[in-house]
């Protein structure tokens, strides 16, 4: 006869373990920086905040950054919000279309954006020769190099998340409340504007908090776009402050932004807390009617298709003709055109270095967060240990946390005596596991959840032990999940900047730090050639997680 | 023989009591339900005997073994109970083909392949599926997949079969096909079953002896006729069948006879042997009040409706409402003046079991 107690020991001994490395990996790490923007000169000290707000540069960076924030969250909601509407609301054509290649630009990196917006509106960019050709002047009336650029590509970056949660919140809405309305008298007008706006509010608020928070913690395209102007944000400041080195001010401004993140965090969980007061919300799959446009229906058509050219198609066309491209600003002519961009790269060391090590960090991150992934989420969702919920919780974590916070963290935990991994890859996989882990413990969980509890414990009454048990039924079950969920990790870390560019040393480059270094160095076209292979991967796993989700995850 | 025993069993969720000192035992070929509405921890007490849940307390036998000590510490793990067990769900791996399926507990016994074969062969025509081994979950009716649960429950011959609300998801007629096919595999392989269900007409109609179960305690364990003619309070009197209660009087007693008075001045003789004395409550079954243009007590028909075999009648009396049910060879219209007898009925003391 077996006792119970001791089979309990020997899976909380592995619960032990990654409690050790989730402490390691991402407590341990945080805490350093916010333990650390308090001391100065070896005491406990408010010096290092003080230097915040006493320096115009600094306090500027933090304006700066709610101000650009607040700028893309509210853009984010109007064009979002409308789009949404658009796209589920009303009898547009093509609306299916229309859908998948809206969220397009969130499938590709921000910095990559940012690249795309310059060779398009940059001082010599495609479009501002074709304004200087049609205008006749040689000034362009807008600059991409300033704050208006950056909260412009921000917004085309960012506006997706408003749509999903606004296209999602319209899709669920009880048809009955807006034919209940109509039955009052009401009409389109009226019903859109008393019932249906209302009902989505909270909807429309948690999007553009997103967008907020998405913007916040954005490091590419501050960097690319504002630097040069000598226009700062927390993120190019702690950037900034780093190169220095001043980890006690890094450490201030990071332990600044991560609070902003998490009140704005906060109001979002909030919102989208009290909008599932709404009953009518419901998750009954009720189509509600559609508006119908009448004549409006091709202008409509029209404004929708050119905006989503403008915004999705423009720049991954301009990446790649970049690419192709002999030299930056060459006229447009076949003769100028050639491959040997993608020939350079290969044939440069350091590129070669960096398609390896993002290869190789990608795929190691994917599978370390989708291992320890499983784990916390079976012993969570399925043998319900105790304890296990804190797991899940502390690996959610990193989710809160800019990715420019969590590279410090990492150099003031891990690049010092007696383990110093700085100048190794691993210390840059140490961060994108932190980063990553929330990704993954959230997909295994929802997967697991999916495989209802009586699969499993048909397989016990047929005499199956845990591991023929994960082997025959829980594995096979969840395997589509759980290859979406590691191509999910996988391409994002593949292509990743912001962690890499503060982490790396020679020899450590990544895929991301060569695309930033060639394009801050004028390589342009180099940097649109390695950004394009990235971007044809990404597209490419894009479509292949959607295939196995059936739709259901993947941009 | 015992084939499964419980004794003193109790489970708690935190505070929450879900099985309470239940105590029970089933004998070889028997089949046993455990009757309750929802929440009544009779799905608790099923899952215990599976060690899908542990006891907070108690001991739990399946044959000779003792599965089950909360005091020894002993919870032998599902995996090595000799039990089947059908899911409300069924619980059919969508990723396997029926073959699969109900292979799946003899290759984990590593059994030599012909041996699986033949095996397979013949559960496989016992339930009626053996043309569609070759054939996935989901190409399958809701009543296909139950065979198959059914098969793969029953292919390890284990020593007791263990049935969550098995029908409970199927359509009136095929749970009521299913409910003869069960009974008559029960019969065929001489399988004892613990059976789970809220539907009572399903634990009545199949059941060799049943329990009733409320708030986690066993209430009565007995036969279907027992249950039904003698129920033992007035929560199983109320739960199993239909009941009019009505407030009554113990006037006289001599032994177990006792005479007591309704509406105020209709006299009833009837046997108790509850010892009750004064005010009660008498239980009258609908089928148990004779309708008659001669009966005693005058009533009035305020409802009548159809239902095929029977007619279900609302009458009025002395200010209360009876269900009454009779054959339909006597319909009387709505509105009609006439009087009933009472044919057979229990007594209850007015304080317990507040039904």
């Amino acid at each position: 006869m077996r006792m119970s107690a001791r089979k309990f020991d020997r899976r909380y001994l592995l619960m032990i373990a990654i409690g050790l490395f989730i402490f390691l990996a991402v407590i341990y790490p945080l805490w350093q920086v916010f333990f650390r923007s308090f001391i100065s000169a070896g005491l406990f000290s408010l010096k290092n905040y003080y230097k915040v707000f006493s320096f115009p540069s600094y306090y500027h960076a933090l304006f700066n950054s709610l101000w650009v924030s607040a700028a893309t969250g509210v853009l984010c909601m109007l064009l979002g919000t409308v789009l949404a509407f658009l796209v589920i609301r009303t009898d547009l054509p093509f609306k299916k279309i229309l859908r998948t290649l809206l969220v397009l630009p969130y499938a590709l990196p921000s910095f990559f954006a940012a690249i795309a917006w310059i060779q398009l509106l940059g001082p010599q960019g495609y479009l501002a020769r074709i304004f200087f050709r049609l205008s006749g002047s040689d000034t362009a009336p807008w600059n991409i190099y300033s704050a208006a650029g950056i909260v412009f590509v921000l917004t085309v970056h960012y506006f997706i998340l408003v749509f999903i949660t606004v296209a999602g919140a319209l899709e669920r809405m009880d048809a009955s409340l807006e034919e209940a309305a109509r039955s009052s008298g009401a009409n389109t007008y009226q019903i859109m504007r008393q019932i249906t706006l209302p009902l989505v509010l909270p909807a429309i608020l948690a999007g553009g908090l997103l967008a907020f928070i998405g913007a916040l913690a954005n490091f590419g395209i501050p960097a690319l776009l504002g630097m040069r102007a000598r226009f700062f944000v927390l993120t190019t400041s702690i950037y900034y402050a780093l190169a220095i080195p001043d980890f006690g001010l890094a450490t201030a401004l990071s332990s600044m932004l991560v609070l902003v993140a998490l009140i704005s965090m906060s109001f979002q969980f909030g919102i989208q807390k009290g909008g599932s007061k709404y009953t009518v919300i419901s998750g009954k799959a009720v189509h509600p009617s559609e508006l119908k446009l009448r004549s409006m229906r091709y202008p409509l058509l029209l404004a929708a298709a050119g905006l989503i050219f403008f915004i999705s198609i423009i720049p991954i066309v301009s990446m790649f003709l970049t690419a192709l491209f002999h030299y930056w600003g060459a006229p447009l002519s076949f003769a100028n055109l050639t491959l040997e961009n993608f020939i350079y790269i290969l044939k440069l060391e350091a590129g070669r270095r960096a398609i390896f090590n993002s290869l190789l960090l990608a795929a190691l991150a994917a599978t370390i967060t989708m291992f320890i992934g499983v784990v916390v989420s079976y012993m969570n969702v399925k043998a319900k240990l105790k304890g296990s919920q804190a797991l899940d919780f502390l690996a959610t974590i990193p989710y809160a946390v800019p990715h420019t916070v969590m590279a410090i963290a990492m150099i003031l935990a891990w690049a010092k005596p007696p383990l110093s991994l700085y100048g190794t890859l691993w210390i840059i996989l140490v961060a994108y596991l932190a980063i990553y882990l929330p990704f993954a413990v959230r997909t295994t969980h929802a997967t697991l959840q999916q495989v209802h509890d009586s699969l499993e414990e048909a397989a016990r009454v047929s005499g199956a032990k845990l591991l023929p048990r994960l082997r025959d039924v829980i594995l096979p079950l969840a395997r589509p999940g759980m290859i979406a969920g590691w191509i999910l990790v996988f391409m994002p870390a593949l292509r990743e900047l912001t962690v890499s560019i503060l982490l790396y040393t020679h020899r450590t480059e990544t895929i991301g730090v060569v695309v930033y270094n060639m394009q801050d160095a004028g390589y342009r076209e180099i940097a649109a050639a390695l950004a394009s292979v990235v971007m044809i991967l990404l597209i490419a796993g894009n479509s292949l997680i959607r295939k196995l989700s059936g739709g259901v995850t993947g941009f | 023989m015992e084939k499964i025993r419980i004794v003193n069993l109790s489970k708690r969720y935190g505070k929450v009591v879900a099985a309470d000192h239940v105590t029970l035992s089933i004998g070889d070929k028997e089949f046993f339900s455990l009757l309750g509405p929802s929440g009544c921890g009779k799905s608790t007490v099923l899952r215990c005997v599976a060690g899908l849940e542990e006891p907070s307390d108690g001991e739990i036998y399946i044959g000779e073994t003792q599965v089950n000590c909360a005091a020894a510490g002993i919870n032998v793990p599902t995996e090595e109970r000799p039990i089947g067990m059908v899911f409300q769900n069924y619980a059919i791996w969508p990723h396997m083909t029926v073959h699969d399926n109900v292979a799946y507990p003899l290759k984990l016994k590593k059994l030599p392949k012909e041996v699986i074969e033949a095996k397979l062969k013949e559960i496989l025509r016992a339930v009626g599926l053996e043309q569609l081994a070759g054939r996935f979950p989901s190409e399958l009716s809701g009543g296909e997949q139950q065979r198959v649960a059914l098969a793969r429950a029953l292919i390890k011959e284990p020593e007791v079969l263990l049935l969550d609300e098995p029908l409970s998801n199927l359509d009136a007629k095929l749970r009521e096909q299913m409910r003869f096919e069960l009974k008559d595999l029960q019969r065929r392989t001489g399988i004892p079953i613990l059976y789970v269900t809220h539907d009572q007409t399903e634990a009545l109609a199949m059941s060799d002896r049943l329990a009733i179960m409320n708030a986690g305690r066993i209430v009565q364990i007995g036969t279907p006729d027992d249950i039904y003619s003698h129920p033992a309070d007035r929560f199983v009197a109320d739960f199993i069948g239909l009941m009019n209660f009505v407030p009554a009087r113990i006037v006289e007693r001599s032994g177990d006879r006792v005479t007591v008075e309704i509406f105020g001045g209709h006299r009833l003789t009837i046997s108790d042997r509850k010892a009750l004395s004064g005010a009660c409550i008498l239980a009258v079954r609908p089928e148990d009040i004779a309708l008659s243009p001669q009966g005693a007590i005058r009533c009035r028909v305020v409802v009548s409706s159809y239902s095929g075999h029977l007619i279900d009648y609302k009458i009025s009396t002395n200010g209360i409402v009876l269900r009454v049910q009779t054959p339909k060879t006597m319909i009387y219209d709505e509105g009609a003046e006439l009087g009933f007898t009472v044919e057979h009925a229990i007594l209850f003391a007015t304080g317990e079991g507040n039904a």
